[in-house]
């Protein structure tokens, strides 16, 4: 529900500005407004300055934002670790850490960067080493001899082996050594053993060719062929253990460190939001103004507060809002504990404005029900329950997912309950248990068209209701036009309905008579008040109640389908298979069955019933308080 | 006859208004797969209208309960 919001003024002597945004702060129920308008009457604006850093403050200001930045800085280039509570207090510490920061940031900032270095050295050796793998057997077939050079080429495919042996034939006259092998991925290694006075030419020849020579890291880079191999696994070792050292090293440093420095970091922001603040508010020659918006019922707290905390020299004044105002008003959204969990669905809509409603309420009353009217099963609703209960069991700290086990709980009772009065158990009808036929009001899958008309009349009220709640709201909003049209809209649309209504159930005669003349005396009534596009908006408001006829399909769907498994299994002439056949098809319904009544019953909130009163585009309240 | 050409009356209902839902969801589908690609936080809307076409099925499912039953 929209919390009453109050616009409230705090006064107070100008010595006392920051303890008292101190005190407002840690209440966190006020938000600050820097907009003056609607507070102070036009001709006392002049004497209203905005509250000015002055040079000390705005000194401390920015030598606190550049103390956050370089803290973030730091931050960066350590490991995220599970941080333990730091026991200094941040206050003393902070020209300490502003003095050892740069030390540290350049003492983790050098080991990132090698480590960055050593991690670049060992993947480009790890990549090498599967060539060298490769190239290790060739070494042996090549054998080793003075003034000769190796050189080493890896080529895509072995296609390409031909013509680059004819083209190192050519080059060196046939004085060479041809050794090929399998690399990784379907590459083709060779070794190429030349004259030492030959291999220069034949590089340059195969660089023109586009043929690249294997490259090896600078470490390894000059050693002779049959050494590289060895260097590099020697190499890899020494720098995994390097690697592992500069880690612990990080980590000590943040065990060691990162409290202190995350506690020094949320001081600091708390200070800088202080001093951020402070530009939102305005002063007199002696006192300081700081308005702002805060829920009605915190109020008296918030002046018994101050009053308690500055001996009655601060003012809390709470002033009249003016209906120009009310667009501006900031919305806090408080529920129940029932329809708190609910707020999961409402979340995805904008916020109301102020003087609108806040959609939880309404999906917390009718979205169970709309819920156990479609999947309308005792034995599923029971299986849902007992999900929802073991969901609330493992994830008690996680919000998102307990919101929707609850949810959850509240909708498979309600399944339950539309269960027997349907006579339905996993797709069974009410002659199959005594207990069900007892309770049964309906047979879903026999009663097509009452079914459908149930839902139709559904339809009709919760529109009718939509459209009486949009009434409301126009009156309060003194617009008396809309209020008209709407009022005219819910007598065209029971007219309608009667008229509907009429064609199935024989009507007294004056009776129909009295609902044509109802229906052509609303239509120009509806044309004066709503306009032209009027009688779309009545179009529009019709086909909406069509739309609840998904009520009754989606639930149909659901009970066949139940009833195509109970079937199957006794076709299969095995208890076995046909318990494991059935069964899956009654998990596959199941799954259906939370999915698809979620997603309609949301729908017919979303699109067909909010259409009809709630004006969305309010703005969140976000009152002043600490960050950490 | 008149019972086999009122069961083909009803199929058509449903199924042109079928495969108008299928048109109109596979084209909100793969809108929607490119949105939630960039913002995953609209999910819920994304669903929601998904959801939304189906409307056109159900409207062909009153009418071929209406030709089948009134």
């Amino acid at each position: 529900m929209i919390v009453a919001m109050s616009k409230v003024e705090i006064i107070g002597p100008m010595e006392l500005l920051f303890p008292v945004l101190d005190q407002v702060r840690s209440l966190g129920m006020f938000q600050v407004e820097q907009d003056m308008r609607g507070f102070v009457d036009k001709e006392e604006e002049k004497a209203f300055q905005p509250v000015g850093l002055d040079k000390k403050t705005l000194t401390e200001r920015l030598y606190f934002e550049n103390l956050s930045a370089r803290i973030d800085q730091l931050a960066t280039f350590l490991p995220k670790l599970p941080l333990r509570c730091s026991y200094l207090e941040p206050q003393s510490v902070v020209a300490t850490v502003a003095d050892v920061i740069d030390k540290h940031t350049a003492l983790c900032g050098g080991l990132c960067r090698l480590q960055d270095t050593l991690r670049g050295e060992r993947e480009e050796l790890l990549r090498q080493t599967a060539f060298l793998d490769a190239l290790e057997p060739l070494f042996r077939t090549a054998g080793e001899g003075m003034g000769l050079d190796f050189i080493g080429v890896s080529l895509k495919s072995s296609e390409a082996v031909d013509p680059l042996y004819q083209l190192i034939s050519r080059l060196t006259d046939g004085a060479f050594a041809f050794v090929t092998a399998n690399g990784p991925e379907g590459t083709v290694i060779v070794l190429i053993t030349v004259p030492a006075g030959l291999a220069g030419q034949v590089r340059d020849v195969l660089n023109g060719e586009r043929i690249p020579e294997l490259v090896f890291p600078a470490s390894i880079g000059q050693l002779p062929f049959p050494d590289k191999v060895k260097k590099a696994r020697q190499r890899i070792s020494d720098i995994s253990g390097e690697l592992e050292r500069i880690n612990a090293e990080l980590q000590r440093f943040a065990a060691r460190w990162g409290p202190t420095y995350h506690c020094v970091r949320e001081w600091v922001l708390d200070r800088l939001g202080l001093l951020t603040t402070t530009v939102a508010i305005h002063k007199t020659d002696f006192c300081f103004f700081i308005h702002g918006w805060m829920p009605s019922p915190d109020v008296k707290k918030l002046r018994a507060a101050l009053n308690g905390h500055f001996c009655g020299r601060v003012i809390v004044e709470e002033r009249e809002v003016l209906e120009e105002e009310m667009d501006a008003i900031p919305i806090a959204i408080r529920n129940p504990p029932y329809f708190r969990p609910f707020e999961l669905f409402s979340r995805i809509l904008p916020l109301p404005s102020y003087r609108s409603y806040d959609p939880t309420p309404f999906i917390g009353i009718f979205f169970p029900i709309f819920f156990g009217m479609i999947l309308g099963d005792v034995g599923y609703g029971l299986l849902l329950l007992v999900g929802a209960l073991v969901m609330l069991k493992l994830f008690r700290t996680r919000r998102n997912l307990h919101d929707a086990a609850l949810i959850l709980l509240v909708s498979s009772c309600y399944a339950v309950v539309f269960g027997f009065l349907y006579g339905e158990c996993f797709g069974g009808s009410a002659g199959g248990w005594s207990l069900l036929k007892k309770t049964c009001v309906i047979e879903r899958s026999r009663s097509i068209m009452p079914m459908l008309a149930f839902s139709l009349s559904i339809g009709v009220v919760h529109i009718t209701l939509g459209l009486a709640l949009g009434l409301w709201s126009a009156l309060r909003r003194k617009a008396a036009r809309e209020s008209l049209a709407k009022f005219v809209s819910i007598l065209m649309l029971l007219c309608l309905t009667a008229l509907a209504a009429s064609l199935f159930t024989p009507f007294p005669y004056p009776v129909r008579m009295t609902l044509n003349v109802a229906v052509l005396a609303a239509i120009p009534l509806m044309l004066l008040t709503g306009g032209l596009l009027a009688p779309l908006e009545m179009m529009k408001n019709v086909g909406n109640i069509i739309s609840y006829a998904r009520i009754m399909a989606i639930g149909l769907a659901s009970v066949l389908i139940a009833q195509v498994a109970n079937r199957f299994a006794g076709l299969t002439g095995d208890v076995l298979t046909g318990a494991v056949a059935a069964g899956l098809i009654h998990v596959i319904n199941i799954a259906l069955g939370i999915f698809s009544p979620t997603i309609h019953a949301l729908r017919l909130h979303y699109v067909e019933f909010f259409d009809k009163f709630i004006v969305y585009g309010g703005r969140r309240f976000e009152p002043f308080k600490k960050t950490s | 006859m008149e019972k086999v050409l009122l069961g083909f009356a009803a199929a058509l209902a449903v199924g042109l208004c079928a495969i108008a839902t299928g048109l109109a969801q596979s084209r909100i589908g793969s809108a929607g797969a490119g949105t939630l690609a960039e913002k995953p936080e609209l999910t819920g809307t994304i669903i929601i209208l998904l959801a939304i076409p189906e409307t056109m099925v159900i409207l062909g499912f009153v009418v071929a309960a209406m030709i089948l039953y009134l």
